[in-house]
């Protein structure tokens, strides 16, 4: 009973983090699952998953009724996606677990570094070097981009970003059908490519991919940031399914373990938007980061043995 | 079907399908702690669909676990469905073909983690 409290405790705390500070909580949930709990690490890669489908089903239901998310681009991306994380849920089936621990430590390592910067190109905006906070700041301030209440800052800066520039390489007809008001999407080409990445992260390391996508969709295709915040989320779900369902039906996922933690994210995230205006998201961030920078050290020290 | 309404119906999809996953993980919850189940307990209960009924009519945690996570996985599947009619209906026929695409992608995952 304890365990189970703990475990729905440490899923509550993982979703509230994770959405205050704009993620989707997979990034948390596997070290503590493995480091916390003993997992081992395939099995925690199948309940973040579940996890993240669940937080991604929630908040791009709110997403989509506000209008926000693109649901054309989404499931356009989605093909390529859910491809992609098919064949990395298999090959995190073949690659042996300390391959995958040290694997896992490089993306906590980047994740910290870029919400690091992030931090940085806030602190230099106060200080009046907007230009370079906004080129920084972009593809990292809603990187995994998983919480349904974005900043308003950014909400607000969006609304004054003008329209992208017509597409290049001809696919116009395509592009056109897949913007949206204010925006035109381009270099669709890098967009799927980015998006084939983003599925065989999110299969290999149990995250929603939105690291990638949401970067992708803005910085390379002109999609405004909240937009590609919220088709992210959307997208995330069919992501996160396709390479679950390799995780069930390999035995890779533990309802034991998977439905407290999958409740307790789900809590901890809807409770998170309730507190988000309460925090001070600037500590939040630091604190995180020195989180995610022990938790990499530790995962790297499992995968060296 | 216009494409606000589609957005409002498929958004609606998501929402009552994650209640109902986590509604039907916090009864499994409830069942582990009624039949004094520790989440680290092993082993634990393979996924089987054909005992699933059983499972359920004998009113048994697992039942309820791998239904919820059942209802999890498969919820995004469904809101490409309503999308893929909702498509279908306003004659976005390009549209249809990326549902069918991403539906196939997702069949083609259950096969193959089936298949391993």
């Amino acid at each position: 009973m304890a365990e189970l409290l703990l475990l729905i405790g440490s899923g509550v705390a993982a979703g509230a983090f994770g959405a205050l500070l704009g993620l989707g909580g997979g990034v948390l949930i596997v070290p503590l699952l493995t480091l916390g709990f003993g997992l081992p690490l395939r099995e925690a890669v199948g309940a973040s998953l579940v996890c993240v489908i669940v937080t991604s089903s929630a908040a791009a239901s709110v997403y989509l009724q506000r209008d926000v998310a693109n649901l054309r681009l989404g499931m356009t991306l989605e093909m390529f996606t859910a491809t992609a994380a098919m064949a990395g849920g298999l090959v995190a089936f073949i690659v042996p677990d300390r391959v995958l621990a040290l694997m896992f430590a490089a993306l906590l390592a980047y994740v910290a570094v870029t919400m690091a910067r992030v931090r940085d190109a806030r602190g230099d905006a106060d200080a009046g070097d907007a230009p370079h906070a906004r080129h920084v700041s972009r593809p990292t301030g809603r990187t995994t981009g998983d919480a349904p209440d974005a900043d308003p800052r950014e909400a607000a800066e969006e609304d004054e970003r003008p329209s992208a520039s017509v597409e290049p390489d001809g696919s116009g007809a395509l592009t056109a059908s897949l913007s949206g008001p204010g925006y035109r999407v381009r270099n669709l080409g890098r967009g799927v490519l980015g998006s084939l990445l983003a599925g065989v992260v999110s299969a290999l390391f149990g995250v929603g991919g939105g690291i990638v996508k949401v970067p992708v969709m803005n910085l390379v295709m002109g999609v405004p940031i909240r937009v590609a915040t919220a088709t992210s989320n959307l997208m995330i779900g069919v992501t996160a399914s396709a390479g679950a369902l390799v995780y069930l039906f390999r035995g890779g996922i533990d309802p034991y373990v998977a439905a407290p933690t999958a409740v307790g994210v789900f809590a901890g995230a809807s409770l998170a938007s309730r507190l988000s205006h309460r925090v001070d998201l600037g500590t939040l961030r630091l604190l995180f980061v020195a989180v995610l920078v022990v938790t990499a050290a530790q995962m790297a020290l499992r995968g060296i043995g | 079907m216009k494409a606000g309404r589609l957005e409002r119906t498929v958004g609606v999809v998501l929402g009552v399908g994650a209640i109902v996953s986590v509604a039907l993980l916090g009864m499994g919850i409830a069942g582990m702690c009624a039949a004094h189940v520790g989440p680290l307990d092993r082993p634990f209960p393979p996924f089987d669909l054909e005992r699933l009924p059983a499972d359920l009519a004998s009113l048994k945690p697992a039942g309820f676990l791998w239904l919820g996570l059942l209802a999890v996985i498969l919820t995004p599947s469904i809101r490409v469905i309503a999308s893929l009619v909702g498509f279908a209906a306003a004659g976005e026929r390009r549209m249809v073909a990326v549902a069918v695409v991403v539906l196939a992608a997702i069949c083609l995952s259950a096969a193959l983690g089936a298949g391993g």
